[in-house]
């Protein structure tokens, strides 16, 4: 028996294969090609994630003396003629020109996300003592105030094929707002899920949106407010700190989920209580850790003998240099000359400082270390949560005009 | 001055960054430009917790190995682009359901597939084996043709390389139904289609055989640190030899001079010019970005004839459990509604056809000890969303994808997922668009269809890109899907650069 060939195929297919494409070139269109937002996917991309949004203040809230809620519109003369889509739990990354600092902050949307259609972002901004943005957006923001954001970003979101549909909130201070979102979202059927949450102050008074979110706790069986105060006993309300105790008091029968977002030193005793409980690590989310400040902290961390080094910068094409120094991360002291710098959640997760580290020596806290595995390797690091060791120089993105 | 270069590439994507590191490395003035912060297009990673996801890569096609060294890890050494690949030696686990459905293993190497193939089907490795050794009769009439400066002796191709036309002009169906290989084997095999993005009755017999050959022959490579390994060692090449990248550098518009030669481009604001233009970005986006007199009639045409190729759903889940523990031990599974191709790819967009990774299984500490990460793939068309999809119900949407093949996975390999969930991350068609800024969210380009297939846009390559000063490579140049091709293709833009402006290489 013959082998099997090819015989059956004519080779002189292969003279017909130019023909018959030029054919087919032949009888298409030589219309103009359709622009890339004439398809969905295009369209629908960009309307998740604008570059960047022009917003103007339309209204202010004042809660106390410290802390205000903004609202923020878009600015249709300025290009943006509707808001991005955010999910409850994200945040915007501003863009601030204060003084010769440029510079970048993260806020949590602390609004509806179903606001969103009525033109309304809310961010809501408490007082920093010596805290350069908050304290600048505080006194200086008022109705009219332009203001450059990025889309909403951030991935301190619920999300039902991975959470637990009970969420246990722990909010202290200004950490309310994610969850405020999340609240409305639940209430208005954006979210299926059950939030109890824990909110942390060190009175009643401090704590925020307290009539509103008891009102809405009334309305809606999905969401439960319990606040916690530190320093102030009052009938009805828990007293102390949140504990692993306070949190088995108030958590379902069944699986639940632990959101958390406050202050870093909130973390790390909420942290040490919640290993008590025994629950998968997949079941604790927190929201970004927040700028770091102070490496000489960290026992992997030795410092280098001056105070002092120089950085180099270059980015798109041109090179400068500056006295830096080594407690204050790199992306601070670039943002301090007034090198305009990407970044977004400045905790070391979100990537977008990605910087080249040509030459030199950087401490990156582990905690902090949000890098890709091959970024150690060759060389890239976060500046946001990077302090130099030595002189160092390093290429950084433009941002985007 | 400032401005001026010897080479402006245009999209740090795979195609991109190997012309860039080609035209640095021969010492010619070279800026890269990308529009993302980091490099590589769709060959990168990203992290969420403590996982650090693949966005892409399935598998590296005709890598080979320092024992065994092919086209891809010659053309890494020869950048000198370091990468630490791990390889998958075993071919694919596919399961089609249904009555006549099947579940089988293939193993890599030509005997171990062939006896593998031989065990379903007797008598059906021989065949398979005289498939492959087509191989060396394909490459010696390629040697032939490009000797011959594609100008070939008509008279010596019909004597002498038959049927390397044969295998060119035919689809990958005909070739092995001419060859007598069982339909229900020619099945197993073909469902590598999905890698080309067009079903085996209608692709190129030659593609289909390089591509098989490439993974019998040769594994199926992967970086240690995800695909993000892959472009950080090609930028590197690029900065180490003189070049300059700059990442958030979008080109909006390509500049021309009065003859129509490209000279220049806008990138975040800034205009830039070079003696040579490589695109790693789409024709359409380019023709798009540039005055309308420059695009000739022919090429304008050529854009409207070719179809989209595919985009994809994708899933990618951190597990907080091992691979043992979910139990999953093999690398690549495809689990398809039926056995054949033509019908996966008409049912792609309903989900007929997926694919499930399981990374730690060739790259055992590509996530933390004690977990491991699942990357779903789901092809489709090109722009497949529904026309009304409004962005505050765009979570949902995808929620309800993933928690279907979730389900159907879960079913299907009688593996429990949900309970493990730690992180999860769904892409579609809209974030490939994101990122890729190609139409529709393609992921590489043109769909390989029977009449714009490889053998045919090699040949028309100079009269399909007319533009002086403009030379285009990546995923939807000649050689189509993946990423070898596109690494390929950028190689060849950057050599014949070279070429032109230093001659002799």
């Amino acid at each position: 028996m013959a082998k099997p060939n090819l015989k059956s195929l004519s080779p002189m297919a292969f003279t017909q294969m130019t023909p018959t494409r030029e054919e087919q070139i032949h009888a298409a269109s030589s219309e103009k090609l359709p622009e890339l937002l004439s398809y969905k996917a295009n369209a629908l991309a960009l309307a998740l994630h604008p570059e960047k949004q022009h917003l103007i203040v339309t209204n202010i809230i004042e809660h106390n003396k410290d802390t205000k809620s903004y609202v923020l519109s878009p600015n249709k003369e300025k290009g943006t003629d509707s808001l991005a889509w955010f999910n409850a739990g994200q945040y915007l990354s501003l863009s601030l020109t204060i003084g010769q600092h440029v510079l970048t902050r993260p806020y949590s949307l602390s609004s509806n996300p179903a606001d969103v259609h009525k033109g309304n972002y809310m961010i809501t901004v408490k007082r920093v003592t010596g805290g350069l943005a908050s304290e600048y957006i505080l006194d200086q923001w008022k109705i009219g105030t332009l203001v450059t954001a990025s889309a909403p970003l951030g991935s301190f979101t619920y999300e039902p094929l991975r959470d637990a549909k009970t969420i246990i909130g722990i909010a202290g201070g200004s950490g309310i707002t994610p969850f405020r979102s999340l609240a409305y979202a639940i209430a208005n059927g954006l979210e299926d899920a059950n939030l109890i949450l824990l909110y942390g102050s060190r009175t009643l008074e401090d704590a925020l949106f307290t009539e509103e979110l008891q009102k809405l706790a009334t309305d809606c069986p999905n969401f439960r407010l319990v606040n916690v105060l530190s320093d102030e006993s009052k009938e009805g309300y828990e007293k102390g700190f949140i504990t692993a105790e306070l949190i088995k008091k108030y958590a379902p029968e069944g699986p639940y989920s632990i959101f958390l977002c406050g202050p870093q030193a909130m973390y790390e005793f909420a942290d040490e209580q919640i290993k008590t409980l025994n629950i998968k690590p997949k079941y604790v989310r927190h929201e970004l850790f927040g700028e770091y400040f102070n490496p000489s902290k960290e026992a992997d961390y030795s410092a280098p003998e001056t105070e002092t080094v120089t950085i180099t910068v270059r980015q798109q094409g041109k090179e400068q240099s500056f006295k830096a120094n080594i407690n204050t991360s790199i992306l601070r002291s670039l943002e301090e000359q007034g090198i305009a710098c990407p970044s977004h959640c400045r905790s070391g997760e979100c990537g977008w400082c990605h910087s080249k580290l040509v030459e030199g020596e950087i401490y990156t806290p582990k905690a902090l270390d949000g890098r890709r595995e091959a970024d150690s390797v060759f060389g890239y690091i976060h500046p946001c949560c990077s302090f130099p060791l030595s002189d160092i120089i390093i290429e950084v993105s433009p941002t985007i005009a | 001055m400032e401005n001026n270069y010897d080479v402006i590439v245009v999209g740090a994507g795979n195609g991109g960054l190997t012309a860039a590191a080609t035209t640095a490395k021969a010492g010619l003035r070279t800026l890269l430009l990308e529009k993302h912060n980091i490099p590589g297009g769709c060959a990168s990673s990203f992290r969420r917790g403590r996982f650090e996801f693949e966005p892409s890569l399935h598998e590296l096609c005709s890598v080979g190995s320092k024992e065994n060294p092919y086209e891809i890890y010659n053309l890494f050494e020869e950048l000198g682009a370091k990468v630490d690949w791990h390889y998958e030696h075993n071919l694919f686990r596919v399961i089609a359901k249904g009555k006549n459905g099947y579940d089988v293993t293939l193993k890599g190497s030509v005997d171990g597939l062939c006896n593998c193939l031989d065990e379903i089907e007797p008598g059906s490795g021989p065949k398979v084996k005289a498939f492959l050794n087509l191989k060396s009769k394909v490459d010696s009439a390629i040697n032939y043709i490009y000797a011959k400066k594609g100008h070939p002796n008509k008279l010596v191709m019909i004597l002498k390389h038959a049927d390397f036309m044969r295998v060119a002009s035919h689809s990958a169906e005909e070739v092995m139904t001419a060859l007598e290989i069982p339909q229900k084997i020619q099945n197993i095999l073909n469902t590598y289609w999905c890698y080309l993005g067009i079903p085996t009755d209608e692709l190129s017999g030659m593609h289909f055989l390089n591509l098989l050959y490439g993974y019998v022959k040769f594994g199926a490579a992967m970086p240690h640190y995800r695909s993000h390994e892959l472009s950080l060692s090609i930028a590197d090449v690029i900065t180490k030899n003189g070049g300059e990248i700059r990442y958030n550098s979008k080109v909006t518009e390509f500049l021309y001079n009065e003859e129509g030669r490209c000279i220049g481009v806008i990138a975040n604001g800034q205009k830039l010019y070079a003696k040579e233009i490589i695109s790693n970005i789409i024709p359409h986006n380019v023709y798009n970005m540039s005055s309308e007199h420059v695009v000739s009639e022919r090429s304008l045409k050529l854009a409207n004839a070719r179809g989209m190729g595919m985009s994809f759903v994708t899933m990618y889940i951190g597990l907080d459990c091992t691979p043992q523990e979910l139990g999953i031990s093999d690398y690549t599974i495809f689990i398809q509604d039926d056995p054949t191709p033509r019908r996966q790819y008409e049912t792609m967009n309903d989900g007929g056809f997926y694919i499930v990774n399981c990374l730690n299984n060739v790259v055992k500490d590509s996530s933390p000890e004690g977990s491991c990460t699942l990357f779903v793939t789901i092809p489709m068309h090109a722009d497949n969303l529904p026309a009304d999809l409004q962005p505050c119900d765009y979570k949902k949407y995808k929620n309800n994808i993933a928690e279907k093949f979730i389900t159907d996975m879960e079913k299907t390999l009688g593996i429990s997922v949900s309970e493990h969930i730690e992180e999860i991350s769904i892409a579609t068609p809209a974030t490939f668009a994101r990122y890729l800024d190609t139409p529709g969210g393609t992921a590489y380009g043109y769909s390989l269809n029977r009449w714009d297939n490889l053998m045919s846009r090699i040949s028309a390559e100079k009269d399909d890109f007319q533009i002086q000063g403009l030379t285009f490579c990546g995923g939807h140049h000649t050689r189509g899907d993946g990423f070898s091709s596109a690494y390929n293709t950028g190689s060849a833009a950057g050599k014949k650069i070279v070429n032109k402006l230093k001659g002799g290489m």
